[in-house]
């Protein structure tokens, strides 16, 4: 019998054999203080010494282990009429997924090396330890610089993501009658043709420990939920659809409850039959108000992505692609206008990167990534901050399964609002010709960050200063430098808000990594705009 | 790997849990093996062993589901209670469709031996053969060799079962010059990691970087190009798979392309080149299927889609797997009857969502076409494929990793990376000449030669 079989079966008729989630773990805290003096949990620090000290034994001259433990939990319900009868079918799906395991990465002849497993035993963290430091030891072969680790304290802690309610405590009965009010709503206007609205949850416990010394258990909550609304209009063969996305949040329920699903439904149950029949863009150059939630996507591609160190090194060329701002540009590369602040911050609150502490162990910051339209750092994580020069990591390091190898991915990164008094309506004023846009649409980038195209969820023309009716058909399409240097106008922090984004990809095998792009609604002139299909 | 008997006993275990009138189980177990390596050298590695146990309990049509990897009788005992809790918290579903009593699966053969037994040492050999290839030409290589083994069942209270294991090898690199002008890639696969040959993919991305070194611009317009397979199976992802674009339902909705105007399908209208002729074939020995529709290993250890109720658009259907036909000679012959929506039209399901396409080609080298076109574009792949417009299928993206000019039959320099907004149903209306079918992206599809192919704007990128 091999020996993955073997273990699948030793488990599978034995329940003491390996820990259970739930106990190891405990039960979050509400209300969370984060005072930096929290306690890990001891059970979960003694399974780690047994990696740790294997690790050791065998030659590694680094070593970390992760113990995680995911849950999500997806209610949907899609409201569609049935075609014969036109009686409207609720369709639901209520699902709970879950995974724990452990990955242990070390250091060994200069090179890492990673093995994880779902069997959460002393004996099989020994083995999975061993084996982590052989595929180290044979991949040095073709290492040509030994890995260099910036410093970072040890840390003894323990960080919850404040919330008042867990969702995960929600009763799904009360869940599915919000999204029933919601779809009601967005079913309340004629012509819609159905509706469709998920909640979701989602939480990572995560405990880490490293041979430096650091024992970190953290809790992290997301919590997000979205409707949409669809029309069609048969004799056109034409369909669109608009959706109420608030941003999803590191919070508990109580940030469901602020979102009011069943009051913007309807909203967008009639901007949806709006939109089926809304002219078409007369395409051409043009001035672009873009509101916070649809701006967080053009800020993601063409500054997020930009301004990882692995990619302007080379190390994502093979996928995810490289960067047009390298090294070199650090601290004095003009990429957009004065008033074009960015930020990268994992301690923004609610932000869907904001933690304690990274996936290297490393305390979370919040740095600048362009100021006064001027690029300053990239994000790094512990075996890259060298390279640049730089003496600290600035904690971007994440991995997005306990089988997943931690990586460098994007922080929150969001946009400074404006220091003058500005309003959004004071912005459109601003316009003689031009587009207000809200929400995503398709959205595409190079390789390198430069050309991109973006479209949106509804589209509203602005003529002579005023907001007009909806227009359809609308995607833009610019260059970063170009789109960032005709960055004109931004509102004041009144207007700024968060928007979480929650499956961002990178890497191979490909990883998903949740972030937030911050900023107030922002006017850019002069934009080429086209007419799609 | 988890044996057929193993399997039968885990999912037997599991149902005897259950106190549901109807409970669905399905088991998947990977051994995933990968190395990246990124300016030429290594950048991770690792193995891990995942495990994913799907549960769908259905009481009065009330279902809930859940996932999990912890297989221990108290964990399972555990998840089967909470699927049942949460099927009583559910309202019933008006197009529920009772699982499958048991079913006749076909065998095909996608599981190789030699594949599941290599691991770091046999990935490391080619990621050396690479990087000294790269080294001698002056050229930066990165790359990405995951090989897979896997098993995968699936169970129900009413006597279904089937089994199946499978093993993978995919292995694609990316050689740059040094300059940052120049960008070639490459790409393998198969379920034989013997048929995955690194030393000749690392030759022709190497070869791709040196030729496409300082790219010049070219106008944005329209253009015949002819795409390389690769660039080929990027776009009919969009068209067979993304997006439910086959999908009847979405048709008759009035969603999708297929919608006839004022409504129904159009189903049975010649919409694309008679040239045109693409199929599901699970039982193609160049990429075996599956033997049931719809697949748990991509789940495993990521975050799962939602299924409503287990048979709606998104979900498995578990149905034995068939050859299909979707164009034949540039005519619609199919689209895709989930069981839900066969039963409320009076038709058979279908069987396949578009999976393990198959697109017959011609008899010509990518050489050829390239020698019939007059002035062109050949396309090496693409990048960043989205939708603009689901019911035109108008997507955009970029081309990528080697771009060059055709001048009466012969290339004659590299052109900078082009955005196209183009529809690849235009594509498929448009084609002028075919070649070999060859597996590219888990489909196997010729390379093309398209007239009038819209790029919209130059891309800096290399």
């Amino acid at each position: 019998m091999d020996l993955t079989r073997r273990r699948f079966l030793e488990l599978t008729g034995s329940a003491a054999a390996a820990a259970l989630a739930h106990e190891l773990f405990g039960l979050p805290e509400l209300n969370a203080q984060n005072t930096g003096a929290g306690k890990p949990s001891e059970a979960l620090s003694a399974l780690a010494e047994v990696a740790l000290a294997r690790a050791k034994k065998l030659g590694a001259t680094y070593a970390d282990i992760r113990i995680n433990r995911y849950r999500d939990q997806v209610v949907a319900l899609r409201s569609t009429p049935d075609l014969a009868t036109g009686k409207l079918n609720h369709v639901p799906a209520v699902r709970d997924t879950g995974s724990f395991g452990f990955g242990v990465r070390v250091i060994a002849n200069g090179t890492w090396g990673f093995a994880a497993s779902r069997i959460v035993t002393k004996d099989e963290i020994a083995r999975v330890a061993a084996e982590a430091v052989a595929v180290a030891k044979a991949n040095s072969a073709l290492q040509k610089q030994p890995v260099r680790l910036s410093p970072v304290k040890a840390y003894v802690d323990k960080y919850t993501t404040p919330h008042q309610r867990n969702p995960f405590d929600v009763p799904i009965a009360e869940k599915l009658a919000l999204l029933e009010r919601a779809n009601a709503e967005v079913k309340a206007v004629p012509k819609v043709f159905s509706a469709n609205s998920t909640l979701v949850a989602h939480s990572e416990d995560k405990f880490f420990a490293s041979s430096e010394g650091s024992r970190i258990q953290q809790y992290i909550l997301q919590c997000y939920g979205q409707v949409t609304a669809a029309a069609r209009d048969l004799e056109r063969r034409v369909s669109r659809q608009r959706n109420y996305s608030p941003s999803p949040y590191t919070a508990g329920w109580e940030a469901i409850e602020e979102h009011d699903l069943p009051g913007n439904g309807r909203r967008i149950g009639e901007e949806v039959v709006e939109h089926l029949s809304a002219p078409p863009v007369t395409p051409g150059r043009k001035d672009l108000v873009l509101m916070p939630n649809h701006l967080a996507l053009t800020i993601h591609e063409s500054i997020g992505h930009s301004t990882e160190l692995d990619r302007a090194l080379g190390y994502e060329a093979n996928l995810a692609g490289t960067s047009f701002l390298t090294p070199d540009k650090m601290g004095k590369f003009r990429i957009g206008s004065e008033i074009m602040n960015i930020q990268g911050d994992r301690t923004l609150p609610r932000g869907m990167s904001t933690v304690g502490y990274d996936d290297d162990g490393v305390k979370a910051t919040e740095f600048d990534i362009v100021k006064n339209g001027v690029f300053q750092h990239f994000q790094t994580i512990r075996d890259q901050a060298h390279l640049v020069g730089e003496k600290e990591s600035r904690g971007c390091c994440y991995a997005d399964s306990f089988d997943s190898i931690p990586f460098q991915r994007i922080p929150n990164v969001w946009l400074k609002a404006g220091t003058k008094p500005m309003t959004l309506d004071d912005l459109i004023a601003a316009v003689d010709d031009g587009i207000l846009i809200d929400g995503r649409g398709s959205w595409s980038i190079d390789q390198q960050r430069y050309n991109f195209q973006f479209g949106g969820d509804a589209f509203w023309e602005i003529k002579g200063g005023k907001k007009g009716n909806m227009i359809s058909r609308v995607a833009y399409q610019s260059r970063s430098t170009d789109f960032w240097s005709s960055f004109e106008a931004t509102a004041d922090q009144r207007f700024w808000q968060n928007h979480g984004l929650t499956s961002d990809g990178k890497g191979q095998p490909t990883q998903i990594n949740a972030m937030s792009h911050g900023s107030s609604p922002s006017l850019f002139r002069r934009i080429n705009v086209l007419l799609t299909d | 790997m988890l044996s057929r008997d193993d399997a039968r006993k885990l999912i037997d275990q599991v149902l005897s849990y259950s106190k549901a009138d109807d409970c669905q189980v399905t088991i998947g177990e990977r051994d995933l093996a990968q190395t990246r390596f990124a300016v030429n050298s290594i950048t991770t590695s690792g193995r891990s062993d995942g495990v994913a146990i799907y549960i769908w309990s259905t009481k009065d049509r009330r279902t809930g589901q859940v996932a999990t990897n912890e297989t221990s009788e108290d964990a399972l005992r555990k998840a089967v209670a909470r699927s049942e809790e949460l099927a009583g918290f559910a309202p019933p579903d008006p197009e529920y469709v009772e699982p499958l009593s048991p079913q006749k699966y076909p065998e095909i053969p996608s599981y190789d031996a030699a594949t599941a037994a290599a691991a770091q040492k046999e990935i490391l050999s080619a990621v050396k053969t690479a990087v000294e290839a790269s080294q001698a030409k002056g050229v930066v290589s990165s790359g990405y060799y995951e090989r897979t083994a896997s098993a995968l069942a699936l169970g129900n209270k009413r006597g279904n079962f089937a089994y199946a294991t499978r093993t993978r090898a995919e292995y694609s690199l990316t050689s740059r010059t040094p300059d940052g002008t120049g960008s070639g890639w490459a790409s393998a696969e198969g379920h034989r990691m013997g048929d995955v040959d690194g030393a000749r993919i690392a030759g022709i991305a190497i070869d791709k970087a040196v030729l496409s070194r300082k790219p010049r611009p070219l106008e944005p317009g329209k253009y015949t190009v002819v795409l390389e397979s690769a660039a080929v199976s990027d776009l009919l992802a969009y068209m067979f798979g993304l997006g439910g674009v086959f999908d009847a339902r979405a048709a008759e909705e009035g969603r999708s392309l297929f919608t006839r105007r004022g409504g129904g399908t159009r189903l049975g209208e010649k919409m694309f080149s008679e040239k045109i002729t693409v199929r599901s074939d699970p039982f193609d020995s160049r990429n075996p299927g599956r033997p049931w529709v719809g697949n748990v290993e991509v789940e495993i250890g990521g975050v799962g889609q939602i299924f409503f109720g287990g048979a709606g658009v998104a979900g498995p259907s578990y149905l034995p797997t068939e050859k299909i036909d979707w164009i034949e000679k540039g005519v619609v012959k199919n689209l895709v009857y989930t069981r839900y929506w066969a039963e409320k039209k009076g038709v058979n399901p279908t069987p396949l969502p578009a999976a393990n396409l198959v697109m017959e080609g011609e008899d010509h080298s990518v050489e050829d076409l390239v020698r019939s076109t007059e002035r062109g574009l050949l396309v090496t792949h693409f990048w960043y494929i989205r939708y603009v417009n689901l019911q035109t299928v108008q997507v955009t993206g970029l081309t990528r990793d080697g771009l060059f000019w055709i001048e009466n039959g012969k290339i004659t320099h590299p052109v900078m990376n082009f955005r196209f907004n183009e529809s690849p149903a235009n594509v498929l209306a448009n084609v002028e000449m075919l070649g070999r079918p060859e597996l590219s992206d888990n489909r196997i599809v010729p390379a093309m030669k398209v007239r009038d192919f819209t790029f919209s704007s130059v891309s800096d990128a290399v």
